[in-house]
């Protein structure tokens, strides 16, 4: 596996796969990058996205360890500052809340308390999402990240932004949350060779439209583009905008789609309350910009391990739908209030 | 008559899958219980066997090639002198029996 040559053109692979590839071209770059987590040994990662690279690289720099996410996050953030480059893999986001203290108080300020002196170049991948796995291993908190300084947070829709921005998380400075998504390891797509470099930090139009702007990231861009397309066979052209990245958040992108539609949709599967369509909304309100607007999240109670109130409490196409004919019956006003 | 046999379908969480490697070559008799390809998912194997008896014509997808559920991956024939055009699209489902791994 290691002794391949680097691809020249885009080759189909599963999301699993690309996450793995980046990794193992990391790993080949840079002998300082390390992987740690449960299962990412031998087992090669809980959705195989580190499948060979233990037998590539060995235990030294693949590593499993117990379940204590607090102290994996903290070892990496102190691995990290010391001179590594750790990807920490902390399977459910759910319980990416114990580690919250090494990463928000220690590795993403250690920059800003030492005056750039040290930095801590550390990867925290988590998967979020609901998949039948009841209150606590479902959920979606990268909103919550969003309001970390200093931490960047990458979630990526398809397997060609999870290899490109995985791999530039590997580069980055600072610490860099990579959210990824249960319902996206079985989907394939091209992924580009190993030259392409990611744009970080934009978003991407995965479709065109003029009658009303989608904005999604993560598996949500999957239920979007299914709306699109339902809404396209009744004449309503809706644009699917992919923020890929959540900080930065590209802003810009959104504000330049909604001036020209009007009308915006916000999907996310997590919390409404301080969401991501919350900020967008807020961010896009303080611009000279007139516009109507819903947002779709989760509903506000925890996600249940029955799928019949499972697929009831998340977004789907229906639901964009619905909102989405609700927000066509309203007239643009296109003059500035 | 001429038969095209699709990925079967359907598979838990599976939208495409990767042709993993064909266990026939094209001419070879297929009987039914014959193992004929192997299919990868993103996190299982899916043994794909004949339920019927035919010839192996042509295969549409060959090992390492992508291909949606319900799409073809091969066409076969009862007989060999029967000549299956290039459209496969629009023929009769071979009957397959298929396990997920």
């Amino acid at each position: 596996m290691s002794g391949k040559p680097a691809a020249s053109a885009p080759v189909r692979m599963f999301f699993r796969e690309a996450i793995a590839r980046a990794a193992r071209e990391a790993m080949q770059a840079d002998p300082r990058v390390i992987i740690i987590g449960q299962d990412v040994g031998a087992f090669g990662g809980s959705y195989k996205e580190f499948a060979g690279l233990y037998d590539a690289f060995g235990p030294a720099r693949v590593r499993d360890t117990p379940i204590a996410e607090n102290a994996m996050i903290g070892l990496a953030v102190g691995a990290a500052a010391a001179g590594l480059r750790p990807l920490v893999s902390i399977t459910y986001m759910d319980f990416l809340m114990l580690g919250l203290d090494p990463l928000v108080n220690y590795g993403v300020k250690a920059r800003f308390k030492t005056g750039g002196q040290l930095s801590v170049p550390l990867i925290v991948k988590t998967t979020a999402g609901a998949k039948g796995q009841g209150v606590a291993h479902s959920q979606c908190i990268e909103a919550w990240m969003m309001s970390v300084p200093g931490l960047q947070v990458f979630a990526p829709s398809t397997p060609a932004d999870a290899y490109l921005m995985l791999k530039a998380a590997f580069l980055a400075e600072g610490p860099v949350l990579f959210v990824d998504h249960k319902r996206l390891f079985p989907v394939a797509g091209d992924v580009p060779p190993s030259d392409a470099v990611a744009d970080v930090g934009r978003a991407a139009i995965l479709r065109a439209g003029d009658d009303l702007t989608l904005v999604a990231h993560s598996y949500m861009c999957r239920v979007a583009l299914a709306a699109a397309d339902r809404l396209g066979q009744s004449g309503i052209r809706a644009e699917v905008i992919d923020l890929r990245c959540l900080s930065p958040l590209d802003i810009a992108t959104v504000e330049t789609s909604v001036a020209r539609t009007g009308r915006l949709i916000t999907i996310e599967e997590g919390q409404k309350i301080c969401g991501v369509g919350a900020e967008i909304i807020a961010q896009l309100s303080c611009l000279p910009l007139s516009f109507h607007c819903e947002r779709i999240a989760a509903l506000p109670a925890p996600i249940s391990s029955n799928p019949v109130l499972e697929a009831a409490a998340l977004p789907d196409p229906d639901r964009v739908v619905a909102a989405a004919r609700a927000l066509m019956t309203k007239p643009l006003h296109k003059e500035y209030p | 008559m001429i038969y095209a046999l699709t990925v079967p379908g359907p598979i838990e969480d599976a939208e495409e899958v990767r042709v993993l490697e064909w266990h026939c070559a094209v001419d070879d008799a297929v009987n039914p219980g014959d193992l004929v390809v192997e299919l990868e998912t993103h996190k299982a194997l899916v043994e794909v066997r004949a339920a019927q008896a035919g010839y192996l014509r042509r295969i549409v997808c060959a090992d390492g090639g992508w291909c949606a559920i319900g799409a073809p991956l091969a066409i076969l024939s009862d007989t060999l002198d029967e000549m299956p055009g290039e459209q496969a699209d629009d023929l009769p489902m071979l009957l397959v029996e298929f396990e997920v791994c």
